[in-house]
C-alpha cells in the first residue's frame, strides 16, 4: 500500500473522531435508593413548553421515553396524557412547582384521571438543543452538464437538558439529571457534499435516557 | 438526447426547489379538540356562534389563509360544557330557549401570524384575539371580554409553511380552550353575576318548598 494509500483512512479516522460529541451528566437525589415502579404502574414523560424562545421538542421526548420503555417501564405517550388532562397540562397552566402541582391533584376530576391511567411518576424535561458557532462556506451549483458542491463548513452544537422526577402520589421530587452534550459536525464539499455530523442530540438522549431508566426499580404488582 | 434529458431533469429541479420556496400558505383545520376535565358550575348558558364567527376564514396577511371557523367552535363547544351544567348553543340570540343565562356572543378581533423571517427563530407564532360579549337573557350586558391566545410551531424544521402554521393555530386553538377554562370565573363581573345567580337559585328554591309545605 503506498503512503497516500494509507493517509487516506487515517485522515478519515481522525475526521470521524472529530465528530464524536462529549456528554457531562449531573444527577442529584435525595437517596441513593432507586425509585420503586410498581409493573401495573406507568411514568408519563412530558417537555417543557412554557420558555419564549425555546421549547423541548417532541423527538426529544419520544427519544428518552423508547430507551426507557426498553427497560421494561411503562411509559404513556405525553400527548395521550396532555389530552386526558386537558388543559392542566398546555404550556400556559402546566404545574411548574410541587405546590401548584399539589393543588392540581386536589381537583377530584385530576387525581380519578391520574389514577386510571395508573400514573405514577411524571418527569419533565426541560432543554434544546442550539448551533453555538459555524464558520465556512458551502457552493452548490447545478446545471445541463452536471452539478456539484465544493467548500467547507463546520459548526458547533450543544444539547443541554435537565430532568425533574415527580411522585404523583407522595407529590414530591424524586430527582434530577442534567445532561449537557457538545460536538462539532463538518460539512465537505467534493463533488458531492460529504456531511460527518456530531450525535449531539442523540448522546444527550441516550445518557439522559439510560441515566433515567437507572433510576427506577420494577418491582412485582402487590395483591 | 441526454442533453435534453438533463435540461428537463435541470428543469424539474428548479421547478420542486422553487415550490419548496413558495410562501403563501392556505390552511384548513380539521381535527378534533380534547375534552375539558372540569367540573362544571350548575348555571346556565347560551353560546351564539353567529355565522360569521362559524365559517371564519382569518387572513392575518396577503399571503396567509386560517379556516378555522368550524375548528373554534368545535373548541368552545368543549370548553363551554366544563363551565356550565346546562348549556344552548345557537346560530343567533333568537333562537335562544333557555332562561336565566349567560349570553356568549364570541368574536374574532384579530389574527396574527409570524414566520422565523420575522422573529428570527426557528419557530411560526399564531395569536388569535377574541372578543366574549357576555349578556343576560334580558339583553343587559354583563362584560366584553378580551381573550387573547397564543400558540407557536415546536420546531419548524423541514415543515412546509402550510403544516407549520396549521400546528401554531391548533396550538393557539388549544391556548384559548385553557385561558377560558382557567379565568372566567375570575373574571369579577362574570363572578358577580354568578353569585347574584345562585341567590336568585336559592330564592327560588326556598319559594318552591314554601309552596310544596303550604299545599295540602
Amino acid at each position: 500500500m503506498s503512503p497516500t494509500n494509507k493517509l487516506i483512512p487515517v485522515l478519515f479516522g481522525v475526521f470521524l473522531a472529530g465528530c464524536s460529541a462529549t456528554t457531562t451528566i449531573d444527577e442529584y437525589r435525595p437517596t441513593g435508593e432507586a425509585i420503586e415502579l410498581n409493573v401495573a404502574e406507568q411514568v408519563v414523560i412530558l417537555g417543557r413548553r412554557d420558555a419564549g424562545h425555546y421549547e423541548t421538542d417532541r423527538e426529544f421526548v419520544d427519544c428518552v421515553a423508547s430507551k426507557m420503555r426498553g427497560a421494561d417501564i411503562g411509559i404513556l405517550p405525553e400527548q395521550e396524557f396532555i389530552d386526558a388532562i386537558y388543559p392542566w397540562f398546555e404550556p400556559r397552566t402546566a404545574p411548574k412547582g410541587l405546590s401548584r402541582l399539589k393543588r392540581l391533584m386536589q381537583d377530584t376530576s385530576i387525581k380519578a384521571e391520574v389514577s386510571k391511567r395508573a400514573v405514577r411518576y411524571l418527569v419533565w424535561l426541560d432543554g434544546s438543543t442550539e448551533t453555538l458557532d459555524s464558520s465556512g462556506s458551502m457552493s452548490c451549483a447545478v446545471g445541463p452538464g452536471g452539478g456539484g458542491c465544493f467548500g467547507f463548513a463546520k459548526w458547533d452544537k450543544l444539547s443541554v437538558y435537565e430532568a425533574i422526577v415527580w411522585d404523583l402520589q407522595d407529590l414530591t421530587e424524586k430527582g434530577r439529571v442534567r445532561v449537557d452534550s457538545e460536538g462539532t459536525s463538518y460539512l465537505i464539499g467534493a463533488v458531492a457534499p460529504i456531511p460527518f455530523l456530531s450525535p449531539v442530540k442523540d448522546d444527550a438522549c441516550s445518557s439522559l435516557g439510560n441515566q433515567l431508566k437507572s433510576f427506577f426499580s420494577i418491582t412485582p404488582t402487590t395483591q | 438526447m441526454l442533453t435534453i434529458t438533463m435540461k428537463s431533469f435541470a428543469a424539474l429541479f428548479a421547478l420542486f426547489i422553487l415550490g419548496g420556496c413558495s410562501s403563501s400558505a392556505s390552511v384548513q383545520l380539521t381535527g378534533d379538540f380534547p375534552k375539558v376535565l372540569a367540573k362544571p358550575k350548575p348555571l346556565s348558558a347560551a353560546v351564539v356562534f353567529e355565522p360569521s364567527f362559524a365559517t371564519y376564514i382569518a387572513q392575518p396577511n396577503a399571503k396567509t389563509v386560517i379556516d378555522m371557523g368550524a375548528a373554534q367552535v368545535r373548541l368552545l363547544r368543549n370548553a363551554f360544557a366544563g363551565l356550565f351544567g346546562r348549556l344552548e348553543f345557537v346560530g343567533s340570540r333568537e333562537e335562544i330557549t333557555i332562561d336565566n343565562a349567560m349570553v356568549i356572543i364570541p368574536s374574532v378581533r384579530e389574527v396574527q401570524v409570524s414566520t422565523p423571517s420575522e422573529n428570527y427563530q426557528n419557530v411560526f407564532e399564531v395569536w388569535i384575539k377574541y372578543n366574549l360579549d357576555l349578556e343576560s337573557t334580558a339583553g343587559e350586558s354583563i362584560d366584553s371580554w378580551f381573550m387573547p391566545a397564543y400558540g407557536k410551531t415546536p420546531d419548524a424544521f423541514m415543515a412546509s409553511k402550510s403544516d407549520a402554521i396549521e400546528q401554531a393555530a391548533i396550538s393557539a386553538l388549544r391556548d384559548a380552550g385553557a385561558k377560558l377554562t382557567l379565568d372566567f370565573y375570575r373574571i369579577p363581573s362574570v363572578n358577580n353575576w354568578v353569585t347574584e345567580e345562585q341567590e336568585r337559585a336559592r330564592q327560588a328554591s326556598l319559594q318552591q318548598s314554601d309552596k310544596s309545605e303550604v299545599s295540602p
